[in-house]
């Protein structure tokens, strides 16, 4: 759902505060990213992998580490999905530049991720530990950050970006 | 946020590297006997693969045999041949047969199943055995008849007295068999039931029967590589069983073995002996599959170490008290090579070189470059042991750019004359090595 103000001002909730309004002529919406809810869904899917490593770490419990596996694919594939968006967002003008500092922090974790999917592809014990679950945890970490910072990889115009 | 980038690169980088490494094959003469060379493990990112594309047989085209001997096909449109067995009366038994299929469990699994499809190892099998009578004994088989069908994935086969054996992946059934016969329709007996899903990672259930025919006893191979599908689903596999044929009434003979493919019991010393694939992942080289004579309640080693006592770091909680008794096998085979018939010679001559071994069929390894295996083998015995290199009998079955493989070696048998016979489950032959002088 987008919020809107009922000064007319359009604001997607990505904005920070103090955004002037720049509405294109003749759009009566604020048109959000379409991709920031992926990159949320994709890091909570990636986030959640940490659990289930720690999970199979002190049980040994290999559903676990399966359930690790899938999730880290998952996360992945929605990633994927949410950079594609993120591309269409640049396309159609719904943002205009790139939040550098969460960019990086999602582009390592994912590519980490990557990693982590091939660490966790290993059989048994040591598809978890140690590696597996290191990865996890760096990769939850930098995402956590960038939930903090709103999940957005790029933002309209005349946001400014600290890092 | 630039400085804390760094450091995952930093171990992205390490890590690409770590994959990198270690993955160079190396000569598979170091692995065959007593003592095998046995590297460093190493685990990988993606470890290393060669999975040639299976082509089949072009009409007239064979794989090689060694000097002295001539190979023809016995038989050809089999649905995926995996054993053989002969009859007293010369008629010669083909279980069609292939895995009954699994779920994928982990985004890894999807990827498996392609490498597979690629290798042939995904074609549906017969579930049925097939009879081949070649009364003259000149090859080409008067006739053949289906023998046995709506079996269950089944694998090994024996008959005792009056009475064959059938392992299907779950049971061992029974059939009345009457010498001569052509075809049984009578469903059979269950004698005992056998460890098979869920997963039934390896399937297959190879069985031979003890001399004096009282004791069948059954191959049952591990639930995943190395326990990846978890403890519970290992419990009563990777070991051998022994079953009373009259009661039923099965035990653990012996454990540790991953995946014992082919039991056969020596002829001199009446010793069993089985072939075992061992686990995968952990380098080209590593680890050895084997042929072993197998002790009473004797423990090979799998999960928690291999090779006797080397330890595998995958295996979690560890157990150094099972690892401390795992016995070192008799005979490495080399890596991946995938041993899954073996058959004692028994004197009877193909040639003088054959006369005191054991025929060892290698199915042809996926995880390691180059290909190993795709050949079958002569291990000689010198007073009921295995000694000295193997002599290869029968290759070529992989295409002259090791990227094809024309076919892959499965069961083994002896025909009645002495031929040795090949299944061969990707080009759906069986082929019948003899030689080129009978009689000599």
């Amino acid at each position: 759902m987008l919020a809107q103000k009922p000064s007319g001002e359009s604001v997607s909730s990505a904005d920070l505060p103090g955004e002037p309004t720049r509405r294109a002529i003749g759009h009566s919406r604020a048109r959000a990213p379409l991709h920031r809810g992926f990159i949320g869904a994709g890091g909570v899917l990636l986030i959640a992998a940490l659990g289930t490593d720690y999970a199979y770490y002190t049980t040994a419990l290999w559903q676990w580490a399966n359930f690790s596996a899938w999730l880290i694919t998952a996360g992945l594939i929605v990633t994927l999905v949410a950079v594609i968006l993120m591309l269409i967002d640049f396309a159609t003008g719904r943002v205009a530049r790139l939040n550098m500092g969460s960019f990086i922090l999602v582009t390592v974790a994912a590519l980490l991720s990557l990693v982590n999917a091939f660490v966790h592809s290993r059989d048994a014990w040591t598809s978890v530990v140690p590696q597996g679950i290191l990865l996890s945890a760096v990769s939850a970490i930098l995402l956590l950050i960038a939930g903090a910072r709103g999940w957005s990889l790029a933002t309209s115009r005349a946001t400014g970006e600290r890092s | 946020m630039r400085t804390t980038s760094l450091r995952p690169i930093a171990a992205l980088i390490s890590f690409v590297a770590l994959a990198a490494c270690g993955s160079k094959a190396g000569d598979p003469a170091r692995q065959y006997g007593p003592d095998p060379y046995l590297p460093e493990p190493h685990e990988y990112l993606l470890p290393p693969m060669s999975v040639p594309k299976a082509i089949g047989w072009k009409a007239g085209e064979t794989p090689r045999v060694a000097a002295g001997v001539k190979i023809e096909a016995l038989a050809t449109g089999l649905e995926h041949p995996r054993t053989l067995y002969t009859l007293p009366n010369g008629d010669i038994l083909v279980v069609e047969s292939n895995s009954p299929g699994t779920e994928p469990y982990r985004p890894k699994d999807f990827i498996a199943g392609k490498v597979k499809a690629r290798a042939g190892a995904d074609a549906e099998g017969g579930n049925r055995i097939t009879l081949l009578r070649d009364a003259d004994g000149n090859g080409k088989p008067e006739l053949r008849t289906i023998f046995i069908e709506h079996l269950y994935s089944p694998y090994g086969i024996v008959l005792v007295g009056d009475t064959l054996y059938v392992a299907d992946t779950d049971a061992i059934l029974a059939f009345n068999y009457v010498p001569g016969e052509t075809q049984i329709t009578s469903p059979g007996v269950k004698l005992a039931d056998l460890p098979a899903g869920p997963i039934d990672h390896h399937w297959t259930k190879s069985m031979t029967a003890s001399a004096d025919g009282t004791k069948l006893y059954v191959g049952v191979g591990s639930n995943s590589n190395i326990t990846e599908n978890g403890m519970a689903v290992e419990d009563g596999r990777a070991a051998i069983y022994e079953v009373d044929r009259l009661t039923g009434a099965k035990r653990i003979f012996a454990s540790g073995t991953r995946n014992p493919t082919s039991l056969a019991f020596e002829p001199q010393t009446r010793q069993l002996f089985a072939v075992v694939n061992e686990r995968d992942e952990i380098g080209p080289d590593l680890v050895p599959d084997y042929l072993t004579s197998i002790r009473q309640d004797g423990f090979y080693g799998w999960p928690y170490s291999y090779w006797g006592s080397h330890v595998d770091v995958r295996v979690h909680p560890q157990r150094p008290d099972l690892v401390a008794q795992a016995i070192k096998p008799d005979y490495a085979l080399s890596s991946h090579v995938a041993p899954l018939g073996l058959l004692f010679s028994d004197g009877q001559h193909l040639s003088p070189l054959f006369a005191n071994g054991a025929f060892v069929s290698e199915h042809g390894s996926w995880d390691r470059s180059p290909l190993n295996g795709y050949q079958v083998i002569f291990v000689p015995f010198v007073n009921g042991r295995p000694v000295g290199q193997p002599i290869p009998v029968v290759t070529g079955f992989l295409g002259e750019d090791n990227e094809t493989v024309h076919g892959r070696p499965v069961g083994l048998a002896l025909d009645r004359s002495g031929a040795l016979l090949v299944a061969d489950d990707v080009g759906n032959t069986v082929w019948r090595v003899s030689a080129t002088q009978p009689g000599s």
